[in-house]
């Protein structure tokens, strides 16, 4: 097939541009989840090898498809009475082209196996270790060097490897953070690692996801992630690891840390049921649990050293690109938003167990909240989202939430419990339930848990 | 029969389609009927696959989009993957190795007619069975996959996986009962000469697929008896609360899984192989290397499962021995396409719509070969999997392989089953917007993939850089949707409007087409004698085949007698490259006679209904599982019971009944 030379030099210039101004378009401000980045080790690795699959590919779709194009259009039938050659194998041709796709796929598997072992190794025990447990659907992660259990929002030192631990509580998940590179599942009954350094990227707020199928809200199990200087992440973690607190009320304590030991929400379940029903049994009994009463302070061992004013506590919301607010639209749950409500007396409904809050989640700090199958609540306050990021953390969007959780994300375990509400689940309005000036006063007790 | 004899242009007469009560489909077992059964069941499927691909399409053309709910979402994805694989595309292949195999291989008919029947019936009510689950509100909701736990009741309490677990338990015993037919049926009823290389091409692929269903099948079977006996039984494969390892199921599932691609696949690279070389008036380009390639294929189905796995953590020794074998079949596929196009290099091409969709399949495969192949790659696979990307992948694999060459089938073998040509005009407006549908539907996916898009989202937020992608695809879809619409046209305004078609309208050269069409119910009068690969070109265009070889090896046991009947005589073999003597074979084209198989004094397999009542007796029993989680025991097993009891009376019956009268 004869290509002019003046053609020749420009699909050699052009090709190269196009792909040049393909990868451009991949901004991450365009398109802020892309997998196009070098912003970590792992990503530089992976990236290497796109590029050589993209090339190859490239150019084997340019061979085979004109080929095939310049064949129908030379062979075209011209007039009834062609006369075709009876050509029907040629064993020359049939080598070559088992032999050259074999060469190029060799070209592939080299970098391929290289790539492989290389990011498969082991992390260095100096990497930051984080524990990720899936759940239905939201994400608990875990801090085991600094005793820090939180939810749904990641926070990662910048320059710092850091060495993920996935697990699952339920189903199967898939861990994905495509900016930072690479996707793990998380298995039930089995323990996987990924690791990556984010090295090449300022303070950022990034999109995660779960990207394996694991039921009704799958799409609705997202997460922050937050890439901050490590003078930030230790003022973050600090803080993290005091006990909640507002106001007038007393200093945080530090009995939080202790709990971490005992909060592991991969437990068997009779003991997470057991524990369930020690949480319910204290919102009857409206007193703190006898096995809080003689909380040992000391016997907690601390990496954190003392509890320090922090400065740091949340990633800024100015700084949050728009890409990283979820925009997920209400659904119709009506809600008396002029309602200004009292922290003091929601953390009072709360202790007593109304809505029942405490059979499912923590607050650190308040020590009857101590249910392990919902996420932490224990700086809830400063996070940026709620309902597994679907949803931003603000007024309007949490009292909602505490209204109807199921009408706002569908199969959620949480139970419907405004007052008066629809249970899409038990297809039924609730008879019982908070009233709105109850939620009014929980919101404003969660939102000042910063 | 002159050198230069073509088809004569024959009304349609005495076909087998002469009675058209409702009785004689239900009793059945001639395999055309069969085929036009399978046929007609299956593009009520697909349409009803693309009508659920059509609401997900609309659902995410913008971003946070309510048209569904999550679950219905969940449930339509479910069901378009499970009924595209299980109930449009297998079963359209199906209907072509119904209808075309026992013709091109000059066969009365399969080997085991009622097992063919009941292979139909048995998928037709494990369709309606599985699509009867949108009735109760329960269409199976856990992915086509249906990865445990989170198919376990502990996860999945309702009806919804009890209906896939069963309805796919049922479809595998349609599968596997077709596969030990056509195996049989290939091996055994090829018509004197035609020996394994002397096959066509579809034939080849169709005997490859059956073995790969014949030993994927088995391994679904007992991942889903394993399903079916944690959700009924309370057995505990899948618990995890008893310590299971989710993994059992994966590795079982994509043991069946990725040859099932295969499944899908190979028939449609089959009806390639035949219409190119039609169209090209050349003969297939490397006919041993295409076999080769074919069973190479086959076998290395088997050795590349896990690829689907690469994010679940096996370890870098796994990740590198399946992305290696993974990138092998690249290669007897690769081979397969560059022989494609040099059957069609130096020929005379005639793009009817046929050819269209053929070369369509060659252009989308190779798209779909290629992204194939990067994720190959586990590192690279790590960003692509449960992405967009691999969304993209797999549909120009099975739409733009697949469906292209099926669809391409459908216009080249439909004037064989119906005695009349498709309308070139309207399909030319089904392939065009079919091809431009597809790619701008699937296309724009690979990026919306690589730009971090997970699969299987019932909505997705705006300003995540996918929302252009998400809404091309739409506008595709719905373009798709319009080529159907001409294609459902064309189908049923050429069924009584289509020009006469004749024996061979495409000139081409296997044996199907030496006969009138539609076909007598008994096939070919007198059973032809093959002398080489293209026996039809032998005699209508000697020149297309001189360089085919006309070995005389495998024409020696022509002179034989089945029974007490003498069905071949030696005849003169002609010798390679003499085009005047093929002419001279027994080979011969068929005139419609008009005579019945009486009057010929052909036997055939006597009509029965009890395929189907051991059919509905099989799917019976399967219902009552449906009750025991509903504490209605009892029922279940009055259910059970007495459907085992139909399936086994109607079983007797069936054993009871000669295949044919006495003669």
């Amino acid at each position: 097939m004869h290509v002019p030379p003046r053609l020749r030099r420009l699909i050699a210039a052009a090709l190269p541009a196009l792909l040049a101004v393909a990868f451009a378009a991949c901004s991450t401000a365009a398109y802020p989840n892309s997998v196009f980045t070098s912003e970590t080790e792992y990503n530089r690795e992976i990236g290497f090898l796109f590029k050589i699959l993209i090339w190859l590919g490239t150019i084997v779709f340019i061979f085979v498809e004109g080929l095939l194009l310049y064949t129908i259009w030379r062979f075209r039938r011209r007039s009834d009475s062609d006369r075709p050659e009876h050509v029907h194998g040629n064993t020359t041709l049939e080598i070559l082209w088992t032999a050259t796709p074999a060469l190029i796929l060799v070209l592939i598997a080299v970098p391929t196996v290289r790539t492989i072992f290389k990011t498969q190794a082991k992390a260095t025990a100096d990497a930051l270790q984080v524990e990720v447990i899936g759940h239905q659907w939201w994400w608990e992660f875990r801090y085991p060097q600094y005793k820090i259990v939180t939810a749904n929002e990641l926070y990662l030192p910048v320059g710092r490897k850091v060495n993920f631990t996935l697990r699952s509580q339920d189903v199967i998940h898939s861990f994905s953070i495509p900016r930072l590179g690479g996707k793990r599942d998380l298995i039930t009954n089995h323990t996987n690692f990924l690791w990556f350094t984010p090295d090449s990227i300022g303070e950022q707020a990034l999109n995660g996801m779960c990207a394996e199928y694991c039921g009704a809200s799958h799409a609705n199990m997202r997460f922050k992630v937050f890439t901050v200087t490590p003078t930030n992440f230790a003022s973050w973690a600090a803080h993290q690891q005091t006990g909640a607190a507002f106001g007038a009320q007393a200093p945080p304590t530090r009995a939080g840390v202790d709990s971490f030991l005992t909060h592991d929400s991969i437990g068997s379940r009779p003991d997470r049921d057991r524990l369930r029903a020690t949480a319910l049994a204290a919102s009857r009994t409206l007193s703190p649990p006898a096995s809080m009463a003689g909380h040992d302070m000391s016997a907690m061992t601390s990496t954190a050293g003392s509890v320090q004013p922090a400065e740091f506590i949340a990633f800024p919301r100015e700084k949050i690109p728009q890409f990283a607010v979820p925009q997920t639209p209400i659904p119709d749950v009506q809600f008396n938003d002029a309602l200004k409500g009292d922290p003091e007396k929601g953390r009072l409904l709360m202790t007593q167990g109304q809505g029942a809050c405490l059979g499912c989640h923590t607050i650190v700090g308040n020590p009857s909240m101590l249910g392990v199958i919902g996420p932490s609540l224990t700086h809830v306050g400063s996070r940026t989202t709620i309902a597994g990021g679907i949803y931003p953390n603000d007024t309007k969007h949490l009292a909602r939430w505490i209204k109807n959780a199921r009408w706002m994300k569908p199969g959620v375990l949480m139970p419907t419990i405004g007052k008066g509400q629809y249970d899409p689940m038990l297809k039924a309005n609730l008879q019982q339930g908070l009233s709105d000036e109850q939620i009014a006063d929980m919101v404003a007790y969660l939102q000042a848990l910063k | 029969m002159a050198t230069t004899a073509t088809a004569p242009v024959y009304a349609p007469v005495e076909s087998y389609l002469g009675e058209s009560s409702l009785w004689s489909w239900l009793t059945t077992v001639d395999h055309k009927r069969i085929g036009t059964l399978y046929l007609f069941t299956s593009l009520f499927f697909f349409l009803v696959g693309g009508i659920e691909a059509g609401v997900i399409r609309w659902q995410l053309a913008q971003p946070n989009m309510h048209v569904v709910s999550a679950e219905t979402y969940n449930q339509l994805f479910t069901m378009h993957g499970t009924t595209m694989i299980f109930l449009a595309i297998m079963p359209l292949s199906a209907a072509f190795f119904n209808y075309i195999v026992p013709l091109q291989i000059g066969a009365r008919d399969v080997a085991f007619p009622r097992l063919n029947a009941f292979s139909y019936w048995i998928f037709l009510l494990g369709g309606l069975f599985i699509n009867a689950s949108w009735f109760f509100g329960a269409a199976p909701n856990a992915g086509w996959f249906a990865y445990a736990p989170l198919t376990t009741r502990q996860f999945s309490p309702g009806m919804n996986i009890d209906f896939w677990v069963i309805g796919i338990q049922i479809l595998g015993v349609s599968s596997l009962a077709a596969s030990f037919n056509f195996i049989t049926t290939i091996i055994n009823m090829r018509a004197p000469g035609m020996n394994l290389m002397r096959m066509p091409m579809f034939t080849w692929n169709v005997f490859v697929t059956q073995f790969l269903i014949m030993m994927a099948f088995p391994v679904v079977t007992i991942a889903l008896v394993f399903l079916q006996f944690d959700r009924f039984f309370g057995t505990q494969f899948y618990e995890i609360a008893a310590g299971a390892d989710p993994l059992l199921w994966q590795h079982l599932f994509w043991i069946f899984g990725h040859p099932e691609v295969y499944i899908l696949i190979l028939p449609a690279f089959g009806l390639v192989s035949e219409i190119i070389p039609t169209f090209s008036r050349k003969p297939i380009f490397g006919y041993p290397v295409m076999a080769y390639a074919t069973i190479l294929i086959a076998f290395l189905a088997f050795g590349v499962w896990a690829h689907h796995m690469f994010a679940v953590g096996m370890g870098p020794i796994g990740d590198t021995v399946f992305g290696v074998t993974t990138m092998l079949i690249a290669i007897p596929t690769g081979v397969k396409i560059f022989n494609w196009i040099f059957t069609m290099w130096g020929g005379s091409l005639q793009f009817t719509t046929a050819m269209k969709f053929a070369i369509g399949l060659i252009f989308l495969f190779t798209i779909g070969g290629i992204s194939g192949v990067m994720h190959s790659s586990p590192p690279a696979d790590l960003q692509q999997t449960d992405t967009y990307f691999i969304v993209a992948h797999f549909h120009y694999v099975m739409f733009g392989g697949s469906m292209m060459g099926i669809f391409g089938g459908i216009y080249y073998y439909y004037p064989k089953m119906t005695g009349r040509l498709l309308n070139e005009t309207l399909g030319s407006w089904h392939f065009w917007l079919t091809f431009i549908g597809m790619n701008l539907t699937f296309f724009p996916m690979h990026f919306a993939g690589l730009m971090g898009m997970p699969r299987r989202i019932y909505t997705y937020d705006a300003g995540q850089g996918w929302t252009a992608f998400n809404l091309m695809s739409s506008v595709g879809a719905a373009i798709l949707i319009v080529g159907t619409g001409f294609f459902a046209w064309n189908f049923v305004r050429s069924y009584k409007k289509g020009a006469i078609a004749g024996n061979d309208p495409w000139k081409a050269g296997t044996l199907e087409w030496a006969m009138s069409s539609p076909p007598p119910e008994y096939n070919f009068e007198r059973i032809p004698h093959v002398t080489s690969r293209l026996p039809l070109w032998d005699i209508t265009s000697p020149q297309l085949t001189a360089q085919v070889p006309h070995s005389e090896h495998g024409d020696r046991r022509l002179d034989v007698d089945v029974g007490s009947k003498h069905v071949g005589s030696g005849h003169p073999n002609p010798t390679a490259n003499v085009p005047k003597q093929a002419a001279e074979s027994n080979m011969h084209i068929e005139l419609p006679s008009g005579k019945s198989a009486k009057d010929l004094g052909i036997t055939l397999p006597k009509p029965t209904l009890y395929p189907l009542l051991c059919a509905f007796g099989m799917t019976w029993m399967f219902t009552g599982l449906l009750f025991i989680p509903k504490d209605k025991v009892s029922l279940a097993l009055a259910i059970m019971i007495s459907g085992a009891l139909f399936m086994t009376a109607a079983l007797f019956a069936w054993v009871l009944t000669p295949l044919e009268d006495a003669h």
